[in-house]
């Protein structure tokens, strides 16, 4: 009987409400949000999401409804409700891109959602919330009180004009109404995945060695390691971490500090001046992995890509200092990792049918592996998975013949002008171009061409002909040959018709030149082409940075 | 038409600046049978949306001409509220310190919301 009650409730949403039970909480909101019998804040309590969307949400206000909060109070506010109004890991990761800040070629979002919501913001606003139908409602209501102008350019879509007669049958609900019964259906406050989090989560315990593996567009991979520390209260931690590149040696040690939200929800900084970085990142459901992206830039647009496990007492391999190994031809190269036993030698050692391991360089370090190997001329081609002993990387390396095409890193990219005061800084970026080789059926743009790395590279601009004499190219920007593009400054230009800005859209292109390419029957070289837009400044930073301070 | 080459140098930029000018942007279609819509990027600056950022056709050959011209419109009036600050409710100090937006405009800040 208990349990069909049980069920009952949790179909109902009878039970969904979540109550607040924080003096601080209480106090500070409860002026407004009137609280039920049952511990509930009004609205609060219908409502669950991310740190940043509380972080949001609580400067909203304080800039609009008279909140006052010391900064300390703020913190305390937020880690509460991220904690006990939070998102399960689950419902957290499709949306995480939003605040791991990422270049992405396009958002995924139902298409109902495209007029009323993502005509003005990303799909990444929306989608790190969840709310009870009525709350999805008033969400509505918030928008249409605060910008009234949503009614007329997004929600009702944009119809000019008195519209005839509906045809009989057709679906006559607006935009928003359509938009909003899908947030209902996709985003409600009481999921199987919270209910599951909050009743098995617990204390996280972080503190210990873990080792970084990394990639940064065009600067390649890095391996080190990270300390975690308990900080100053539960949910804080204290990081030293270091990281090498394996192209340049170069090495770089930074310290910092984290909040950890909900138990999984990393967000710290780390480093000092030019080495500073913003960390957002996912511990998994056993502890023993953390991974997202360290960020810095005006517009958060140079990164690393971070991947920590935990270390245990056994190797690992973290990177390679190859990606790929040409057949016919002898390489000598690093395997980077960690605990690699000491007295190896090439028969403990294993790359797959073609590869002979010739030799190992000294070893020094258990972090460290150098070996000579050899490809045979007829070595079939594909991804490989390196071995040392037991431990296995899988397809850490591709034997290829030659470079077939090469693609761009994603198919559009944006800069931002800048530059010309310090509140807007320019917006740049790193562009990379990936070798691939034509794989097992000999045609290249079939899926099981074989990804062959990074590869370097020369890069260009093009004009994009969007309209009669376009000449964008000229004041975009430049872009080095290493495919580093910085934009021109903003404001109007007078050289240009109009006082038009620097904005433009443009072509990246990268040509490939190496040894390796292939040599198409017309003598041309592989290039690869990214579409490029150099658009304006932007006036209202969506980032909320206090939830790691 | 389609059998034809172009064998020489000449011959290949005519075909170049013919594909350039006429030619559908196909690297960026997610699927080729998918019917065609402007692509807009989202970088990581996290708000691009057409018509602040980019035109309808995913350029920006259709921004105002300079965008500085349109800041005061979508301001006042609230028109991009998460692209340019709003006069209506959250930002109603953002030019004070932007008398005419001909001359000043170089003294309006960016927002954190």
């Amino acid at each position: 009987m208990r349990k069909l009650f049980g069920i009952v409730a949790f179909a109902s949403g009878l039970f969904a409400q979540i109550p607040v039970t924080d003096p601080l909480v209480v106090a500070k909101c409860s002026g407004c949000h009137s609280k039920d019998e049952k511990g509930n804040l009004s609205r609060i309590s219908w409502v669950r999401s991310a740190p940043e969307g509380w972080q949001q949400a609580i400067k909203r206000m304080v800039r609009l409804h008279g909140v006052s909060l010391k900064p300390e109070e703020a913190r305390k506010v937020v880690q509460y409700l991220s904690d006990q109004h939070g998102l399960a890991p689950e419902e957290a990761k499709p949306g995480i891109y939003y605040f791991e800040k990422r270049h992405l070629d396009q958002e995924k979002y139902p298409e109902v959602v495209r007029d009323a919501c993502v005509s003005c913001h990303p799909y990444g606003q929306a989608m790190n919330w969840r709310r009870d139908a009525k709350e999805w409602d008033l969400l509505v209501n918030m928008h249409i009180g605060f910008f009234p102008v949503v009614e007329w350019n997004s929600f009702r879509g944009m119809q000019r004009g008195p519209a005839g007669p509906p045809v009989p049958g057709a679906d006559t609900r607006t935009p928003v109404e359509k938009a909003i019964e899908q947030m209902k259906t996709d985003f409600p406050l009481e999921t199987k995945e919270w209910a599951a989090w909050t009743a098995s989560r617990r204390q996280a315990k972080l503190a210990g060695r873990w080792l970084l593996s990394a990639s940064q567009p065009g600067k390649g991979r890095f391996t080190g390691e990270v300390t975690i520390e308990p900080g100053a209260s539960p949910n804080e931690w204290v990081t030293r971490s270091t990281m090498t590149s394996i192209e340049s040696g170069q090495t770089i040690t930074r310290e910092g500090k984290s909040a950890l939200y909900t138990g999984y929800s990393w967000r710290g900084r780390s480093g000092a001046n030019t080495n500073a970085v913003r960390e957002v990142m996912m511990v998994s459901r056993d502890q023993s992995m953390i991974e997202g992206r360290w960020f810095w830039g005006a517009y958060d647009e140079f990164g690393y890509d971070v991947k920590l496990v935990r270390t245990e007492d056994r190797p690992v391999i973290l990177a390679t200092s190859v990606t790929a190994l040409r057949a016919g031809k002898t390489t000598t190269f690093q395997i980077l990792g960690d605990q690699f036993p000491t007295g190896l030698t090439v028969g403990d050692l294993d790359l797959g049918a073609g590869i002979t391991i010739k030799r190992l360089g000294r070893q020094t370090q258990s972090t460290l592996i150098e070996v000579e190997v050899e490809v045979a001329e007829k070595a079939p081609l594909g991804p490989r998975d390196l071995a040392v002993k037991r431990t296995v990387a899988a397809g850490a390396i591709a034997v290829y013949d030659t470079v077939d095409y090469i693609k761009t890193a994603s198919d559009t990219a944006i800069a931002r002008l800048g530059g010309g005061s310090t509140a807007f800084n320019k917006g740049y970026m790193q562009f990379e171009a990936i070798g691939f080789n034509r794989g097992l059926d000999g045609k290249p743009n079939t899926p099981d061409d074989i990804n062959l790395g990074p590869v370097k590279a020369e890069w260009s601009l093009e004009e994009f002909f969007a309209v009669y004499g376009d000449d964008d190219v000229q004041y975009v920007g430049t872009i080095d040959k290493s495919g580093y593009f910085t934009p021109s400054i903003e404001g109007p230009n007078p050289k240009r018709k109009f006082s038009r800005n620097n904005y433009g859209d443009v072509w990246a292109v990268a040509t490939y030149k190496g040894e390796d390419a292939a040599k198409p029957k017309d003598g041309s070289p592989i290039t690869a082409k990214c579409y490029l837009v150099v658009t304006v400044p932007q006036y209202m930073r969506w980032d909320q940075p206090e939830v790691a301070q | 038409m389609r059998h034809l080459r172009a064998i020489n140098k000449k011959a290949r930029r005519i075909d170049d600046l013919q594909t350039a000018t006429d030619g559908d942007v196909v690297a960026m279609q997610q699927n080729a049978n998918a019917a065609q819509r402007p692509h807009y990027p989202m970088g990581c600056s996290i708000v691009f949306s057409p018509g602040w950022e980019v035109d309808s056709s995913g350029g920006t050959a259709g921004l105002c001409q300079p965008v500085e011209r349109d800041l005061y419109d979508c301001y006042i009036s609230c028109y991009w509220p998460a692209q340019v600050p709003d006069h209506l409710n959250n930002y109603p100090e953002w030019t004070s310190k932007c008398a005419a937006a001909t001359k000043d405009w170089r003294n309006i800040d960016l927002v954190f919301p």
